[in-house]
């Protein structure tokens, strides 16, 4: 059960929002997935609603309010979500239809691959050594995607590694950049501007836009990270 | 074909955008004005998301390297045909030869009124053939993928029709129509719906202008006040559009966001998927392809109105592009009925 009841508000005339409570670490991330789960499996069903966008704290359900009035949009969603806070007061599990992927990415820490490592280290009163063994030592769950294509937020990061974003962003994170901000991870699909610290760089490519699907991660999956020595 | 002279600011393929592909963090994109998309692709016969070039404020120069049939639509960019100097108008097809270039030096229009709009379409039959890409012929910026390789056009590109053999179009010229979102004062205010967030009355109380740092992705807007003074919606300071804070929500082209400087983000085409700044506004999709016309130093002010108004001028907005396509069609079945009668 979450600690605040969630919101199902307007979201302009074309998209309903879901509001979940609680906190990242009660896992508002993992019902706001299940929701859009909810909705692609209706919409599947021929229901006319768009593709929904799980995030950390809500699901965006947008849709034609010529093709589905904007009051049934929010009682489909206010009704999939009951059914989904029900199964989960009554303890169901998760349905196991698709086992958990782990994804191992080899990375390359500290050093011109990682820029931020020591600086960042040095900030949580780590070693670089200790930093990378920690961000190593676990496994990760793919929150969601976002920002760009095939971005995914990678976490919950091990508090001993929580340091804020860089004050000033770069112009141009290299892609396959391994980087860390606030309790989340991730990595880099191609060259873009951002603000997380940097400490490894991976030859992996997690976007490929000529695959199927151009992202390798999805939301559930679980990432580990390796050192390469 | 067309073979692109000059690239001109921001001149891309755009079509009615990939929205299946939101939760793997892919931008919808698309035209920025689908309603002026729509008319382009009309004018000649295409599917109204059916893939066009998109130009903004100063547009390309193209060669025509075989005789086609273009549908123009969106602001007037004073394109001119070389070497005739006619003046090629938008809400019309028009028929280009071999050998002409035409160019979009962009509006010289009125100095002291408002600037003009911001975006005009060129469409051929079928569409710009360029490959689909997650479903869409789209440019997507973020990832360079889709349209021409993923990018602006340059010098020395090549497009052409999908459909390089339809048959010959007659002239055709969009109607005048009630319910066109560009028959309307260009100042009318944009009408929005009361978002999530507070803060709503300090955007509609405000007046504001278009920055500079505008683009695709989001108009930035900054106050305009009649004393000077600048204004702006208190931020809280919260989570961001950035990568590093936290993108708590999916959000919407027309949502706006207000960041920690109060300075709105209106949300364009190719807004990321998802956003964390306040939204206490999100503008009415009928007034969606307002947005795609407006550019820096174009003034802009807000309206609230409710869901039942909002939906009932979308249904009016889109009866007009309906009664627009069968007024087109009709036309097209004279044209026939003329040639099978040997006119």
């Amino acid at each position: 059960m979450s600690d605040e009841p969630a919101r199902i508000e307007a979201f302009g005339d074309a998209a309903v929002l879901v509001t979940l409570g609680g906190t990242p670490d009660t896992g508002p991330h993992r019902r706001a997935r299940a929701l859009a789960g909810a909705v692609e499996a209706r919409r599947a069903g021929g229901v006319r609603v768009g593709r929904a966008v799980a995030a950390q704290t809500g699901v965006l359900v947008p849709f034609d309010p010529l093709e589905l009035d904007p009051r049934d949009a929010r009682a489909l969603v206010a009704d999939l979500l009951a059914a989904i806070e029900e199964g989960a007061e009554a303890g169901a599990e998760h349905p196991a239809a698709d086992p958990v992927r782990l994804h191992e990415i080899p990375v390359r820490y500290g050093g011109e691959d990682g820029p931020d490592l020591e600086a960042t280290a040095d900030l949580l009163g780590l070693t670089p050594r200790e930093l990378v063994e920690v961000h190593a030592g676990s496994t990760y769950e793919v929150l969601f995607l976002g920002f760009a294509p095939g971005f995914g937020y990678l976490g919950p990061l091990p508090e001993a590694l929580e340091a804020p974003r860089l004050e000033t962003p770069r112009p141009r994170v290299a892609a396959g950049s391994v980087a860390i901000a606030g309790r989340q991870t991730a990595v880099y699909p191609f060259a873009l501007p951002g603000g997380w610290r940097l400490i490894g760089r991976t030859d992996t490519q997690v976007w490929d836009v000529r695959l199927d699907p151009p992202a390798l991660f999805a939301p559930g999956d679980r990432v580990r990270f390796t050192p390469i020595e | 074909m067309i073979e692109v002279v000059e690239g001109g600011l921001l001149t891309t393929v755009q079509d009615a955008g990939r929205p299946d592909w939101t939760h793997l963090g892919v931008p919808i994109g698309g035209a920025c004005d689908r309603w002026s998309l729509a008319v382009a692709n009309m004018l000649v016969g295409n599917e109204p998301g059916a893939a066009a070039v998109e130009m903004t404020i100063a547009g390309p120069v193209l060669a025509l390297r075989s005789r086609m049939v273009v549908g123009l639509a969106g602001a007037d960019l004073d394109c001119v045909v070389a070497p005739r100097g006619r003046r090629l108008e938008p809400g019309r097809s028009h028929r280009l030869e071999p050998g002409w270039t035409i160019s979009f030096p962009g509006s010289s229009g009125p100095t002291d009124g408002d600037p003009p709009g911001a975006r005009a379409y060129l469409a051929v039959p079928g569409g710009f053939d360029v490959p689909p890409v997650l479903g869409s012929r789209s440019t997507a910026l973020a990832g360079a993928f889709g349209g021409l390789e993923g990018r602006f056009l340059r010098a020395g590109d090549l497009l052409g029709p999908a459909d390089p053999a339809s048959p010959a179009i007659g002239p055709r010229v969009w109607p005048a129509l009630d319910g066109d979102p560009f028959r309307v004062d260009p100042v009318s205010p944009i009408r929005v719906l009361r978002g999530p967030a507070d803060g709503i009355e300090a955007l509609l109380a405000g007046s504001w202008r278009v920055a500079a740092e505008s683009d695709r992705v989001g108009l930035r807007l900054e106050g305009a006040t009649l004393d000077g003074t600048p204004n702006a919606i208190p931020g809280d300071g919260g989570g961001g559009a950035g990568e590093g804070r936290m993108a708590s929500h999916g959000v919407v082209f027309g949502a706006v966001q207000v960041p920690a400087d109060g300075r709105p983000i209106v949300l364009l085409a190719d807004h990321q998927t998802t956003g964390g700044y306040p939204v206490p506004a999100v503008v009415a999709s009928v007034d969606r392809p307002r947005l795609g016309q407006l550019r820096p130093g174009s003034r802009v002010s807000f309206v609230e109105i409710g869901e039942a108004e909002a939906v009932a001028a979308l249904a009016a907005q889109r009866a007009a592009l309906e009664r627009g396509a069968a007024l087109l069609r009709e036309a097209a079945g004279w044209d026939a009925l003329w040639e099978s009668a040997g006119g």
